[in-house]
């Protein structure tokens, strides 16, 4: 069912209420499991997400011999949960488009943790998506990052992501095209959207993923809101993990 | 070279743990009475695109989730037909009798082992045929005569299972089914089924107690309890279960009356069957006795042994009157089940 977006025209109001530079609500805990080495769970408005990492442990063997031995391979797994969707759905293991997040995820980590420090090792990050209503792969990036700071695993910083998309899919109603940021499942559906990841402050971008045709001359101010957007959730991470940091001191948590 | 049982402990340290939980009363590794269950952290109704779901934390780091959905749909016209032929008698607007056990689908997710490996299997059977027991939850998933609820209970299972998962899977998928809740019907008798869109007049799948009626039905839980020696234990941690002569999974459902009855009874298969036996002192070469002893001489001397000087992986059955001892200590009035009951009934949503 198409979805009438028109009357952001009118107001500057999208679906949910938010102008167009406005996050959803973000919640975030960390260490949620004492079974995994680390562990978050991650909310960005209803997409929930638990991450649960595992390592850095010995290789397994007969995975892959020739894998590089001078670093720590980093493995993913995304597990949409049957519940997750609107319709009750089992995605089998080998979907396409979930190894290609997988991939996506591990490639963005490979360049901000330290994996050089743990050779012959792996470290195994396990997604479960509870429950998905749009940004998917940037709270999967999200959720990661603050199990793997769970975990002590050394890295160079924060990979925060967030999605942009923008109003008008066509050349026409050039000046009235506005970014959109963080958007829900119903807005993805309907808009070209891009996913990007950001490190190390404003303008290191780290992953970007764009799926759908989007008009060339919109792409760079898509780009630098969605930094924009980053560096906000950089910060509610950065929140997070020092409460939870002080919570850790006061001995609060295990 | 001893058997991989996935079991860290030393035939010796079998043997201490074994001591400990057959001396009266059992000390156990925790200090746990033997029918204590540890500390866990619940909370329900976490999700909002579900119908009903939980998610439990045990204290050794085990945890899962549940997620109840509920998808409308057509009985099938041979179902139609059989229900047709009934119609003279029954015209009540109830589904009493007239559910289906196949309209309730269990699906276990265990990471690191696949969907039809013989865990997942295994527990699942044990959990739909506990929620199958009592007709009352399929009988709840019928419309009319041409339509049914369908629901699919997904159970996640978010860490390693540590210890024998049964205990935790169902008590979660427990809580999320007394959370879960289907929207009202307002369509009447045979036609298309249609339902009030305002989820404040949903109604819950097991009714809540009301004044009226304070007895109320309940999904089934399925507890596991472990024998060792003379003593019975509840809630078995890992090194408990490494030394259990026997295991059972009782699953307990309150009644109409408000009391509880068991619905199914499973033994598992311990895991201690698997653990290697030590050496008794005079045929250890270790400790100075001739080191030439035969295959057939080790094992005489291990069966004079019979196990009370050094660990054996326990042998034989579960007798009658330990089943019955169990029984009776999960549904007693004030027993373990009601303990457990009550003490998921106060988990805030």
């Amino acid at each position: 069912m198409p979805l009438d977006t028109s009357t952001y025209i009118l107001a500057h109001l999208r679906l949910d209420g938010r102008r167009w530079n406005e996050l959803r609500r973000l919640q975030a805990q960390m260490s949620t499991q004492a079974a995994a080495d680390g562990s978050s769970y991650f909310e960005m408005g209803n997409t929930k997400i638990i991450c649960t990492v595992a390592g850095p442990q010995e290789q397994k063997s007969g995975g892959g011999g020739r894998s590089q031995q001078d670093k720590a391979k980093i493995e993913v797994e995304v597990n949409f949960a049957g519940f997750s969707g609107m319709d009750r759905k089992k995605r089998a293991r080998s979907d396409k488009r979930t190894s290609e997040m997988q991939h996506t995820i591990a490639s963005a980590f490979e360049s901000t943790l330290l994996t050089h420090l743990f050779p012959h090792s792996t470290i195994t990050l396990n997604l479960h998506i509870l429950s998905q209503d749009g940004s998917l792969l940037a709270a999967c990036l999200n959720a990661a990052t603050l199990a793997l700071v769970d975990a002590g695993i050394p890295m160079t910083d924060y990979i925060s992501a967030t999605t942009v998309a923008t109003t008008a899919s066509y050349a026409d109603k050039e000046e009235e095209a506005d970014p959109l940021l963080d958007l829900n499942g119903l807005e993805e559906q309907e808009l070209p959207f891009l996913t990007i990841a950001s490190s190390g402050g404003e303008d290191r971008v780290c992953s970007l993923v764009l799926e759908t045709k989007v008009h060339m001359a919109r792409l760079e101010p898509m780009i630098s809101v969605g930094l924009d957007g980053c560096s906000q959730i950089r910060g509610i991470l950065d929140g997070v993990i020092r409460a939870h940091g002080r919570k850790v001191l006061e001995g609060k948590v295990g | 070279m001893a058997p991989y049982t996935n079991i860290p402990l030393s035939p010796a340290e079998l043997s201490y743990l074994q001591t400990s939980l057959s001396a009266t009363p059992p000390i156990r590794p925790d200090g746990r009475s033997p029918t204590q269950f540890r500390p866990l952290v619940a909370e329900a109704d976490i999700l909002p695109s579900a119908n009903g779901s939980a998610r439990v934390c045990f204290s050794d780091g085990t945890e899962a989730v549940v997620g109840i959905k509920a998808e409308v749909e057509r009985t099938g016209r041979a179902d139609v037909f059989r229900e047709g032929e009934s119609e003279g008698e029954d015209v009540n607007a109830t589904g009493e009798g007239k559910g289906r056990n196949e309209w309730l689908e269990v699906a276990i997710d265990v990471p690191g082992l696949r969907d039809d490996d013989a865990l997942p299997v295994f527990l699942g059977a044990m959990l739909s045929e506990a929620l199958g027991a009592d007709g009352a939850l399929r009988d709840r998933l019928w419309i009319n005569a041409r339509f049914h609820w369908r629901l699919y209970v997904d159970i996640l299972l978010l860490s390693p299972p540590l210890s024998y998962p049964l205990p935790l899977l169902s008590l979660t998928t427990h809580l999320a089914l007394l959370n879960t809740r289907l929207p009202a019907l307002l369509s009447q008798g045979d036609e298309d089924p249609l339902f009030n869109d305002d989820w404040d007049a949903s109604t819950h799948l097991y009714p809540r107690p009301s004044k009226p009626s304070p007895a109320t039905q309940k999904p089934p839980i399925t507890l596991l309890v472990t024998t060792t020696g003379p003593n019975i234990l509840f809630d078995p941690s890992r090194d408990e279960l490494a030394v259990a002569e026997s295991v059972l999974a009782v699953s307990a459902a309150p009644t109409a009356s408000g009391s509880l009855s068991v619905v199914a009874i499973r033994s598992v298969d311990p895991p201690s069957r698997l653990t290697a036996a030590g050496v008794p002192r005079e045929i250890n070469s270790a400790s100075g006795a001739t080191a030439t002893a035969s295959a057939g001489e080790v094992l005489a001397a291990r069966e004079k042994d019979e196990g009370r000087g050094v660990w054996r992986a326990p042998r034989g059955g579960v007798g009658r009157k330990v089943v019955a001892e169990v029984v009776k200590m999960v549904v007693a009035k004030g027993g373990v089940g009601e303990e457990v009951l009550a003490g998921l009934e106060g988990v805030e949503t």
